[in-house]
């Protein structure tokens, strides 16, 4: 089924007590106040098709070190707004003069938002596990709007992706997306994610996804090597030993003895 | 060129062959630069124009933000080459003042107190002029700012009336313009609101007054023209999702799991994330004597207390992420994500009769962009 | 504005290109789709349309009377500007041409004045008094990467579709704009010694040095310019003419000579 289109303006609804997200009130009637897909199976929201991060208390985005102050690591966080790490928020004691050792401009960071005032002054907070620097794998940035998208529900999406591509994978919800794997399954599951942000306003995309590695695995077939059907069997196994595969694989991150 | 010795045939059609109240004909595509947060490519008569949003992005210098609101600019800008005598790049009076009653033309609809102290940038490039610039801007802006997800509360359409031999024209064409006896252009919102008017030339009272009818209805067209266009963007995608589902006979293992109930186990130091449907119940199984503290929508704290064991069943409302987050012999954390938002955070969006102050509680329920899709 | 790329992005596209490899799946010696349009500005004497990969821009080109410069009093004029207009990427600004601009414009400039592209003796109506000014305007829209190789073949098509407006102005019948050869201008840039055709916009970040060679059809070259922080050794550069000659044939072929 499509999923229906609005624009801002749109006359929704004249149930005012469901109005949610994305949506205005004006006059008694319910008004979509962006470009992007209705959703009123309960409340009536829209979600947009796209749109700027905006930083919100308790988030885990990547952020890229920009600025190192004497006191304060300074990140871009794909926003309107940069985000402010004060060095008492690192988890040990640094001296000014350690910070840039421990993370330079360019750095990419898992980390949390720890508060916005109304001025959108954003403070970071790394004091917490799994919270690091990260200098391996890759970062894919897809439109904030299409986080959901990919995490599926229920953790579905990601969970196949997961089990797919054997790769973690770790979702900013700025839209930055950290996979890290063998590089074949990174090229194969950043590809999927390509079509996830392509698709993400059609129904049945779980589905499609699960296709393009179906399809794939079949031309795999034709050229492949027992190895990568061996690597297939594994993955199955995966399936049915971890029936509570989690959406975010922090707890990878967790241990940085991983690495 | 030179004045045309008449401007209406014996028809009492146009030099062109409109009707005097028909517009040129308008071609739109959406979304055609990469660059840009949202662009629209729009074709009205002969007039080319090309409109660019970037945004909402952090303002320099500094000291122009503002600590309550967005600002908007607009940069009206014609290519060298788009009119018959070669321009000086970059600006000049005349693109100054466009620039500028342009911005006001959008400020009443864009929501800029959703992103304080940030900037939202909208370049309107005009590639090839042929009277009417200034309103195929703005109808090519009106797109790009919804192609970027900019909440707005409507589009803005806009069109020129004008007068020529005393005849009242919709949409001057390049003659009509050059010679006419006056030229209006008008930018409304969907409810019919002047966001901007200009007038050069020469109307009676009376005239204005039919003029203004004229323009309201070039606009409704207009806007009509800009929601298809929009709406338009995806039909490709639509097409191939039908093709997709044709083909698939057995939907993937995973998405029947999706829709079972969701028993989560937690074991120390792991974070798990579980997404919920609505009234969807989550159960947290916790190992020890933990407390698990769950935070609801309306700021509201529901701690329960667990034992050795025990199942915690933790009810959400909406489509929500739940995020569980367990330490050992640690507090576990239920915290809805989506949902824990500050009164003052920039996510509330819902306003009533266009009081952007009000924020009912029932509603913060969303950071804009950020909700969760069903399938 | 500056965009801050985050390291792991940069080693990701710098460790493939070691590898041989580019981000977008293209061969070294390999050039992005080129969509080449002209006739698009009926306002114009001239233009074209070019799209290299994302990349766009517009040419156009003005012919209007002028005088001569006092040192060559019987040929007409080429003045050739680039606008980085804020529209084609977050990281340009309003106001008057940067340096970057700038040597874009000039390089384009040189590549149509030195190969002879223009008969600017057949531009000149009075000796010393009137001549025909030709004005290259490229307006770019989208910047994603190598610019300027775009800028070169839009400014030649818009030549070779421009009217020179001689009857509007009571000079006579219009006539052709007297377009003799089709430079074609290739960048080339230095990739751990590796040198690698046509960059992106990321690959434009991540390679510091770059070369860009104009040639004529019979294989001469007519204008080079090195732009960058880093050294070429002479091996390299006399590689790179190589290179960029046997492309800019190709180009040529494709594109210039189906006008």
């Amino acid at each position: 089924m499509n999923k229906k289109i609005v624009i801002p303006g749109q006359f929704i609804s004249n149930n005012v007590k469901n109005a949610g997200s994305g949506t205005y009130i004006d006059d008694g009637k319910v008004y979509s106040l962006l470009y992007g897909i209705l959703n009123d199976k309960k409340r009536i929201n829209v979600l947009p098709f796209s749109g700027k991060y905006i930083p919100s208390r308790n988030d885990l985005v990547i952020g890229t070190v920009i600025v190192v102050t004497p006191s304060n690591w300074i990140f871009e966080l794909g926003s309107a707004y940069d985000g402010l790490l004060h060095v008492s928020e690192f988890p040990r004691r640094v001296d000014s003069a350690q910070m840039r050792g421990i993370m330079n401009v360019g750095d990419s960071v898992i980390i949390r938002i720890k508060d916005v005032n109304t001025a959108m002054k954003v403070e970071l907070t790394m004091r917490e596990r799994g919270l690091r620097a990260i200098n391996y794998g890759r970062i894919i940035t897809i439109m904030p709007t299409k986080v959901p998208r990919l995490i599926g529900h229920s953790g579905s999406m990601i969970t196949m992706l997961q089990k797919e591509t054997n790769c973690e994978i770790f979702v900013g919800q700025n839209g930055r997306v950290w996979i890290n794997g063998k590089d074949n399954d990174m090229d194969r599951l950043g590809k999927a994610i390509d079509i996830i942000s392509r698709n993400s306003n059609v129904s049945g995309l779980t589905e499609m996804v699960f296709k393009f590695f179906r399809n794939e695995n079949d031309v795999d077939t034709v050229v492949s090597t027992s190895a990568e059907d061996a690597d297939d069997t594994q993955a199955n196994d995966t399936e049915e030993k971890v029936p509570e595969d989690t959406s975010r694989k922090i707890d990878m991150l967790l241990d940085p003895e991983d690495e | 060129m030179s004045k045309p010795e008449k401007f209406f045939d014996e028809n009492g059609l146009r030099l062109d062959g409109r009707r005097v109240d028909e517009i040129r004909p308008m071609k739109i595509e959406v979304g055609v630069l990469s660059r840009a947060d949202g662009s629209c490519y729009l074709e009205w008569g002969n007039n080319k124009v090309l409109a660019g949003v970037f945004g909402p992005r952090e303002l320099h210098p500094r000291r122009m933000q503002r600590p309550d609101t967005a600002i908007v600019r607009y940069r009206y800008n014609m290519a060298a080459f788009s009119v018959e005598d070669r321009i000086r790049p970059g600006p000049n009076r005349r693109s100054t003042e466009i620039s500028k009653v342009s911005r006001e033309a959008f400020e009443p609809v864009v929501l800029t107190h959703l992103y304080p102290s940030a900037v939202i940038d909208v370049f309107a490039e005009v590639l090839q002029a042929d009277a009417g610039t200034r309103t195929a801007a703005i109808n090519a802006a009106a797109i790009a700012l919804a192609d970027a997800g900019i909440p707005m509360k409507g589009l803005v359409s806009a069109c020129a009336v004008g007068k020529v031999d005393g005849k009242l024209v919709l949409d001057l064409g390049k003659d009509e313009d050059n010679y006419g006896d006056a030229d209006l252009p008008v930018a409304m919102t969907q409810d019919g609101d002047v966001t901007l008017i200009q007038m050069d030339g020469n109307f009676t009272q009376d005239e204005f007054k039919e003029a203004m009818e004229l323009v309201k209805v070039g606009c409704k067209q207009i806007l009509e023209i800009q929601r298809e266009a929009l709406k338009g963007k995806f039909s490709q995608s639509e097409t191939e999702e039908i093709e997709n589902e044709a083909v698939i006979e057995a939907p993937a293992p995973e998405v029947e799991k999706a829709e079972n109930e969701k028993v989560v186990e937690t074991e120390d130091d792991e974070m798990v994330e579980v997404e919920t449907e609505d009234d969807e119940t989550v159960e947290v199984e916790t190992e020890d004597d933990e407390t698990v503290e769950v935070e609801t929508e309306d700021d509201e704290t529901v701690e329960v207390e667990t034992e050795d064991d025990e199942t915690v069943e933790v009810e959400t409302e909406d489509d929500e992420t739940v995020e569980v987050e367990t330490y050992d012999e640690e507090v576990v954390e239920t915290e809805i994500i989506e949902t824990e938002e500050d009164n003052e955070n920039v996510g509330n969006v819902v306003m009533e009769d266009d009081e952007n102050d009000k924020e009912p509680d029932e509603n913060i329920d969303e950071d804009i962009g950020k909700g969760e899709t069903n399938e | 504005m500056s965009e801050v790329m985050s390291k792991l992005k940069k080693d990701y596209i710098y460790n493939l290109m070691l590898k041989g490899q580019r981000e977008d799946g293209r061969a070294f010696d390999e050039i992005r789709d080129i969509t080449l349009e002209t006739h698009v500005i009926d306002k114009a004497e001239g233009s074209a349309k070019v799209q290299y990969g994302a990349t766009q821009l517009l040419v156009g080109v003005k012919v209007q009377l002028g005088t001569p410069f006092p040192d060559s009093p019987d040929v007409g004029v080429i003045i050739t500007s680039l606008e980085l207009n804020p529209i084609a990427s977050p990281t340009f600004e309003s106001g008057p041409p940067r340096e970057n601009a700038i040597e874009m414009a000039r390089v384009t400039d040189r590549g149509i004045r030195e190969s002879g592209a223009i008969d600017l003796k057949k531009l000149c109506i009075t000796k010393g008094e009137e001549v025909w000014m030709v004005f290259i305007d490229v307006h770019v829209l989208n910047d994603d990467g190598n610019i300027l190789n775009a800028a070169s073949l839009g400014a030649i098509a818009a030549l070779m579709t421009a009217i020179v407006p001689a009857e509007r102005n009571g000079k006579g019948e219009d006539f052709m704009m007297p377009v003799r050869e089709m430079p074609v201008c290739i960048s080339v840039v230095d990739i751990g010694g590796e040198l690698m055709v046509d960059p992106g916009r990321n690959e434009e970040t991540v390679c510091e040095t770059r070369i860009s060679i104009t040639s004529n059809q019979d294989g001469s070259i007519c204008a080079m310019q090195k732009s960058g922080e880093g050294a070429l050794s002479e091996e390299q550069v006399l590689q790179a003419v190589t290179i960029a000659c046997k492309k800019a044939e190709k180009v040529r072929e494709e594109h210039l000579l189906k006008i």
